[in-house]
């Protein structure tokens, strides 16, 4: 009785879920292709990485030589190092200097600070290339591109402004009250910012630091430019300098690609969250 | 309830100065927290914009300024390398479509959710985290004459067709274009699956009770949601198309064949750096921030709207 009734009824619903079925197999089967295509420049690197010049050129083979040797033709744990100095010293300024304006423009409204605000926001859309004559000179003179400074002025300078823009909004969220409490108890205004502020911008904090990770450790024209020392390159500066010499073995470069890029992947995959945060702060609320 | 009044009355006149002392304060410390903020970025990017402006009016080669005036200006418009990067730039443009409409694509399957969705999406982001230079150096390998296209085209029996898209000066800036394509995907999947969280799903699962085909569903819910998110992604795509290339080309093409692959950034370094004439860079880099200034605008009007 009961199969009697639902036969005619489930035809249609068995063919709708049919029809789901294919559709959601179809859909895998492109989500594949798609995979394929992005881990595609993984599986150039690692696969050509495990070559000698000899095999990458006649397309057969394998071996370690060229890992095995990465060490003498490529400074790599000298660029290393480069690059994590110049990030560290880099992602600090910002942090502090974004903690501190952030902080103040979101809760001690002082007269003009909201036009200081638009202004420095607004730096966030002046791309480097744009101002790159000027400031490489002033930079030049100033003697900072022989050392790190130079690059971590500069990228201090370029990360500031996202970094306050997302304290003021974190900031904002406070409610007035309680830093008042803060002040009645005598903590005073850094007392208020370190002791109640801070805390509750960790999620910020996170964010500015993956994001401006990823961006300082990838970059190439700032690192170029203003860090005229070859022994201070960091590791994206070196491989461009390697690959712009055009004698380099491809196995080589590959090899290089890796190790630069492994740092930058194992922070992505571990804080993949912040990231996405940071990218859509602007539109979440 | 005359207790409170009163209490009230008393302690508002103690109360006016005090707190006027504490706004006071309050004034100073906030003054003086952002003041590190504005010399760094006064100096480090204000500054050097007027600098630009001054320096396009010279003949400067770093160390010497000559005031010559705006006969800078008429060489660089008289000079068809800077149209041909122009002309660059805008033929670009032409890749954000396919920047957006992929990541589009990608986000609404991601977000069927069918079997092993999260897998697929670190997979999708995961090129986000590479360097550039890293994505043009393979991309160098993927173009060569000996490269990836070239085998997968003789796979498919198509081995006559033998390109070369980087050492042709009409094909390596559609080459470049493939290469920013994929580098974008990732960020703009990530923006739309961003965007398609915050949406109800209830609404498209009523809309499918009501019969509306997926097509439809996609048409009139999703993308109406979107437009935001689109919008934001679209400012990002185009002035990363202007800004964001030099690793690519630097390490791709360098600029060449020819002028082919140099744009608007590019040149600013080429002008600078090769040819040390850094009077006319500084200008490339003058109209380089007026067009990227053109559409930041538009982001900032995205941002404040939302703000208020």
């Amino acid at each position: 009785m009961s199969v009697a009734t639902t036969t005619p009824t489930s035809r249609p619903a068995a063919r709708s879920q049919v029809r789901r079925r294919v559709g959601r197999t179809a859909i895998f089967v492109a989500m594949t292709i798609m995979a394929i295509i992005m881990l595609y420049p993984f599986a150039v690197m690692v696969l050509i990485s495990f070559k000698t010049n000899a095999q990458y050129l006649i397309g057969q083979g394998s071996s370690t030589q060229t890992w095995q040797q990465i060490n003498s033709s490529l400074p790599v744990w000298q660029e290393l190092w480069n690059s994590t100095v110049v990030c560290t010293l880099s992602i600090a300024i910002i942090l502090v200097i974004g903690v501190m304006a952030g902080f103040s423009f979101a809760k001690l409204q002082f007269r003009g600070g909201n036009v200081v605000f638009l202004g420095i926001v607004s730096a966030m859309m002046v791309p480097l290339q744009a101002i790159l004559i000027p400031e490489f000179v002033n930079i030049a003179k100033t003697g900072l591109t022989n050392n790190y400074l130079g690059a971590v002025v500069v990228y201090a300078a370029l990360g500031a402004p996202f970094s306050i823009f997302l304290f003021t909004t974190y900031f904002r969220r406070i409610p007035d009250e309680l830093i008042e409490a803060g002040i009645v108890d005598g903590l005073g205004y850094w007392g208020v910012l370190w002791r109640l502020a801070l805390p509750m911008a960790l999620p910020a904090i996170a964010t500015v630091t993956v994001l401006q990770f990823i961006q300082i450790w990838d970059d190439l024209l700032v690192g170029l430019l203003f860090l005229q020392n070859p022994n201070e390159r960091t590791i994206t500066v070196g491989l461009a300098a390697l690959a712009a010499g055009h004698t380099t073995s491809i196995p080589l470069l590959m090899a290089g690609s890796l190790v630069s890029a492994a740092p930058a992947m194992i922070v992505y995959l571990i804080f993949q969250r912040f990231l996405v945060r940071g990218l859509t702060m602007g539109i979440d609320r | 309830m005359s207790l409170t009044t009163s209490l009230a009355a008393t302690s508002a006149p103690r109360r006016a100065p005090r707190t006027s002392l504490l706004t006071k304060r309050r004034r100073r410390v906030g003054v003086v927290l952002v003041l590190p903020a504005l010399a760094l970025v006064g100096l480090l990017i204000a500054y050097p914009i007027g600098q630009a402006v001054y320096y396009s009016f010279t003949s400067w080669d770093g160390l010497t300024t000559q005031w010559i005036g705006p006969s800078t200006w008429t060489q660089a418009f008289h000079n068809p390398t800077m149209w041909t990067a122009l002309k660059n730039n805008a033929e670009l443009l032409l890749a954000v479509p396919f920047a957006l409409g992929i990541p589009l694509l990608v986000a609404v399957m991601l977000h069927q959710r069918v079997a092993g969705w999260k897998i697929f999406r670190s997979i999708y982001f995961l090129p986000t985290a590479i360097s550039w230079v890293v994505i043009g150096l393979v991309a160098e390998h993927f173009f060569a004459y000996s490269g990836t296209l070239n085998s997968l085209l003789s796979d498919v029996g198509l081995s006559s067709v033998h390109t070369n898209m980087l050492g042709q000066e009409n094909e390596a800036l559609i080459a470049l274009g493939i290469t920013f394509v994929f580098s974008m995907i990732g960020t703009n999947t990530m923006l739309f699956l961003t965007g398609l969280a915050t949406l109800d799903q209830s609404l498209e699962e009523a809309a499918r009770i009501d019969g509306a085909g997926a097509w439809r569903i996609f048409r009139h819910i999703t993308l109406p949601h979107l437009s935001r998110f689109i919008q934001l992604a679209f400012v990002m795509t185009v002035i990363s198309a202007f800004s964001a290339l030099f690793s690519l080309i630097f390490v791709m093409t360098g600029g060449g064949p020819g002028y082919s692959t140099t744009t608007m950034e590019f040149l600013v370094y080429q002008t600078g750096f090769n040819q040390s004439q850094f009077g006319t860079a500084a200008l490339y880099g003058i109209i380089l921030f007026v067009i990227t200034a053109l559409v930041g605008i538009v982001q900032l009007r995205l941002i404040g709207a939302k703000d208020s």
